[in-house]
């Protein structure tokens, strides 16, 4: 009786299938073996980020991850610590500061190389800062405040300006006015160079490219060596590669910019455990929402403070994050000068609908807010949701949030068109100074009325100033000590009530390390200290 | 007409359309980049650059030209071979393929190997028994593999091979520790052409993962198309005949079933190349592999036109050739074939 289910010949095809398995095995054992060797080949630490260098040119640079290192290949004038603290670096100095605020001088070191020989002097000091000015892509940090960079002896710079600025020693510390050697970027006076890095700084780079880049110590270095033998950083393209990255000791620090916040707990957990250490920077991003107050409903300010009443921040810093990312009752991250005060109003369910009520709304009257995030910011996506379920549970009645998912680069070109009613959005200033918060988006050249029709507050797109606001701001960058501490407190207080920017949170920068390293340290740009690395003692 | 002319005339024919295809396809993707929400001097600038400087960008990028002249730059310079320079670090279109293509090219390939071994092998268990138990595990991959969602099987190899166990690296494509050898950017060629062991073994770390993940998603094709199509040719009349003709079953099978039952798989392995060649984005994305499909991903992000346009249109033209020998190969070998 033939076997109707068995084709004929199956006998042989078995034994050619077994012949073929056979084959794959000895391939799959081969490819283990070979996969089983140890993937260290040196005492060099890796460093692995989420973020794709394509530009080292510190005029260029502006994410976090290209800032990272220009700030281990190269020195500023100054530094900040994490207590706030001005330090000369290049500088000899503190900066001398004329009685009329116009003329500031920095006295320059006289030891210091770059890492092609040429010596640092106040003529590399000015040509990078003129070339800053230049091409400089953030060259609006910098704005109008200089009006010349004047080199009166060989280690003296001179700096005169167009206004009094006190936020101008912090600005010394960004990492995009980071000196380049005169003789290297001798071509590149009006282009970025991309693809190379010639500073003063601890490291110098051995080789880049956008997904890695090789630094060596740099044996003639005038300030302290750094404390290994060299560092690989490394991009991984996503949060869960990054996450078993440190997880599997391929990589010996992490820096948590992209990591989910699942997994950023996860990894604290086990630094809890002794697994990992962790080490935390002074939180600089601040997450807020932009209300568009220049048009539709919330050109009511009503409105807008009934919102502002409705976020339960606490409950979404949980549910989001863990409570990783602190409640942000202001504008200015704690930490800086004026960040201390909490002028937004904390959650206050009964208030928002006093409000809401006076606005014309609940009692059969539902105002409905689209509320847009950043699909490409997970954690953007989680507040969103959080924050409309506890609408949903405190003022159903009054509120609904309709969410709306738009790619970053989308929202940030149709900004300034006007184009999101309530968008969440985040914000790291360029360095650290109220001023690097405030102005970008409070600062309002051309207003009428309460609607800025142009500036920076219409490129955030709130639209939104107030009379007094812009010279209260300016101000804010003249006056010093107390005096300035009352002018940032009353522009943060006009920015309350105006309503047009609700903070929210705050993110502070963190990286793990294996633990047999030291536990990493971040200075007060929060950037890690890479030269700091170590073995553990 | 003899049926090599035949041939020649329908490869010219086909040759032929391919510089059509391409140009429907570059200005295609030219048009589109433009409608597309996103001004490239602004991901360049950032939106808070002075308006003065960023039209200085936009005259030194030609955006300020009118749309016609844009595309008539583009189509000439594509012309000369010339696909310009990325805005965001000014590093030309060329060079940026040049070292994504082969990372790229080096996974499909291998995944290929992978997917063809894997899913042959199980394919050949449909003729064991019908019905039986192999057959039913061998339908169960095949349908498994094809229908698994690449991004979770992806991290679930990633977290199982490389995080819990750790065997194999989580990403990238190479150690963070070492240099890669030089040459034409296949890691494995030029680790063996410079008799480089250190960097073979560091190479093929960083393949294994990403290869096998990607070449098992795609091998439930091959074992399904090979399964089928084996079965109704070990059932077919001229199979019949051969046996009749005293052939051993071994030969049958390798000379008359298999050919036959392969002819389909050819054109799905052809397919499934052509696709590989713009990458697995999935695969990439997760496994950090610095192939195209992560930098074209990134390109659209960062609304960098010339390496968008560049990276489409290299690839669709690999895309076209690889589709037009198939084609060839397939009509070379299967003489039923009409064109």
């Amino acid at each position: 009786m033939i076997d109707q289910r068995r084709p004929p010949g199956s006998a042989h095809v078995i034994r050619l299938f077994r012949t073929l398995l056979s084959v794959s095995a000895a391939a799959a054992i081969g490819l283990s073996q070979s996969a089983c060797q140890p993937s260290r080949p040196s005492q060099r630490f890796t460093v692995a980020s989420a973020g794709r260098i394509t530009s080292l040119d510190p005029a260029q640079a502006n994410t976090f991850g290209a800032q990272q290192v220009i700030s281990a290949l190269g020195d500023t004038l100054y530094t900040r610590s994490v207590s706030g603290e001005l330090k000369p670096s290049l500088a000899a100095g503190l900066p001398e500061i004329s009685d009329d605020g116009l003329t500031v001088t920095i006295p320059l070191r006289q030891d210091v190389l770059f890492h092609d020989g040429t010596p640092f002097n106040a003529a590399a000091m000015a040509f990078s800062l003129r070339r800053f000015l230049a091409i400089g892509t953030l060259s609006y940090v910098v704005g109008d405040r200089i009006k010349a960079v004047e080199t009166p002896s060989a280690f003296e710079l001179r700096l005169r300006l167009n206004r009094p600025s006190s936020s101008l020693e912090n600005l010394l510390t960004s990492t995009n006015l980071t000196p380049v050697s005169p003789t290297a970027y001798r071509d590149h006076q009006d282009r970025f160079l991309n693809d190379n890095f010639v500073g003063t700084g601890p490291y110098r780079l051995a080789s880049f490219q956008a997904v890695q880049q090789r630094l060596e110590p740099f044996e003639r270095y005038w300030g302290q060596a750094p404390s290994n033998p060299g560092l690989t950083l490394i991009y991984l393209s996503n949060s869960t590669a990054l996450f078993g990255a440190i997880r599997s000791g391929e990589v010996d620090v992490l820096i948590s910019d992209s990591i989910d916040e699942d997994q950023r707990l996860a990894l604290n957990r086990l630094a809890d455990k002794g697994r990992l250490r962790v080490g935390e920077g002074p939180a600089l991003v601040i997450g807020y929402i932009t209300l568009l107050s220049n048009s539709g409903p919330l050109q009511n300010p009503v409105l807008r403070q009934a919102l502002a009443h409705s976020l339960d921040r606490p409950l979404i810093s949980q549910r989001v994050s863990h409570g990783l990312r602190p409640p942000l009752l202001s504008l200015v991250p704690p930490g800086l000068p004026g960040g201390d005060a909490e002028p937004w109003p904390r959650h206050d369910a009964a208030q928002a609908r006093n409000l809401f009520l006076k606005a014309g709304y609940c009692n059969g009257k539902v105002f409905t807010l689209p509320f847009t995030y950043r699909t490409n910011v997970p954690a953007d996506r989680l507040m969103a949701l959080t924050w409309q379920a506890q609408i949903q549970r405190d003022l159903s009645d009054c509120l609904v949030l309709k969410l709306d998912g738009v790619e970053s680069t989308t929202v940030y070109r149709q900004l300034g068109e006007g184009a999101f009613q309530a968008v969440m959005l985040d914000w790291r200033g360029s360095y650290p100074d109220p001023a690097a918060y405030l102005t970008p988006l409070l600062s309002c050249s051309e207003a009428n009325g309460s609607i800025c029709e142009r500036g920076e507050a219409a490129i955030s797109g709130s639209f939104w100033t107030a009379p007094g606001l812009e010279d209260t701001l300016l101000r804010s960058d003249r006056s010093r000590g107390d005096a300035r501490l009352r002018d940032l407190d009353q522009v943060e207080t006009m920015a309350a009530e105006g309503a047009a920017y609700i903070p929210v949170w705050l993110v502070t920068p963190r990286a793990w390390s294996l633990p047999e390293l030291a536990t990493p340290e971040f200075d007060g740009n929060g950037r890690l200290k890479l030269a700091r690395l170590q073995e553990a003692s | 007409m003899g049926r090599s002319r035949e041939l020649l005339r329908y490869t010219a024919t086909r040759l032929a359309l391919a510089p059509l295809m391409l140009w429907l396809i570059a200005t295609l993707v030219f048009l589109l980049l433009r409608v597309a929400p996103g001004d490239p001097v602004d991901a360049v600038l950032g939106s808070r650059a002075p308006e003065a400087a960023k039209a200085v960008l936009r005259a030194r990028l030609g955006l300020d030209q009118p749309l016609w002249h844009q595309y008539m730059d583009f189509l000439g310079g594509l012309l000369h071979g010339d696909l310009g320079e990325a805005l965001i670090n000014q590093e030309p279109v060329r060079q940026i393929i040049g070292r994504a293509l082969p990372a790229s090219l080096e996974l499909s390939v291998t995944a290929l190997l992978v997917a063809a071994i894997a899913g042959l092998a199980v394919g050949f268990t449909a003729i064991a028994k019908s019905e039986g138990s192999l057959d039913l595990a061998g339908r169960f991959y095949g349908i498994g593999t094809y229908a698994l969602p690449p991004f979770w099987a992806a991290m679930l190899v990633q977290l199982l091979f490389a995080v819990i166990l750790g065997w194999l690296p989580v990403g990238g494509r190479f150690p963070p520790g070492m240099l890669p050898p030089e040459g034409s950017g296949f890691l494995i060629a030029d680790s063996v052409l410079q008799g480089n062991w250190t960097a073979l073994q560091g190479a093929i770390r960083h393949l294994v993962l990403p290869a096998c993940t990607l070449g098992l998603l795609l091998s439930g094709v091959f074992t399904n198309a090979l399964r089928l199509n084996l079965n109704r040719s070990l059932r077919s009349d001229y199979v019949e005949a051969a046996r009749s003709r005293g052939l051993s079953e071994t030969q049958v099978i390798l000379r008359h079933a298999l050919p036959n039952a392969l002819l389909p798989v050819l054109t799905i392995a052809g397919i499934t190349v052509a696709s590989l060649i713009g990458g697995a984005l999935l695969i990439e994305v997760t496994f950090s592999w610095p192939g195209i499909a992560l930098r074209l991903q990134e390109s659209i992000n960062q609304r960098d036109y010339p390496v968008v346009q560049g990276i489409v249109v290299v690839v669709a033209a690999l895309v076209v050739l690889v589709s037009v020998a198939v084609d060839l190969l397939v009509a070379l070998l299967d003489p039923r074939v009409r064109y």
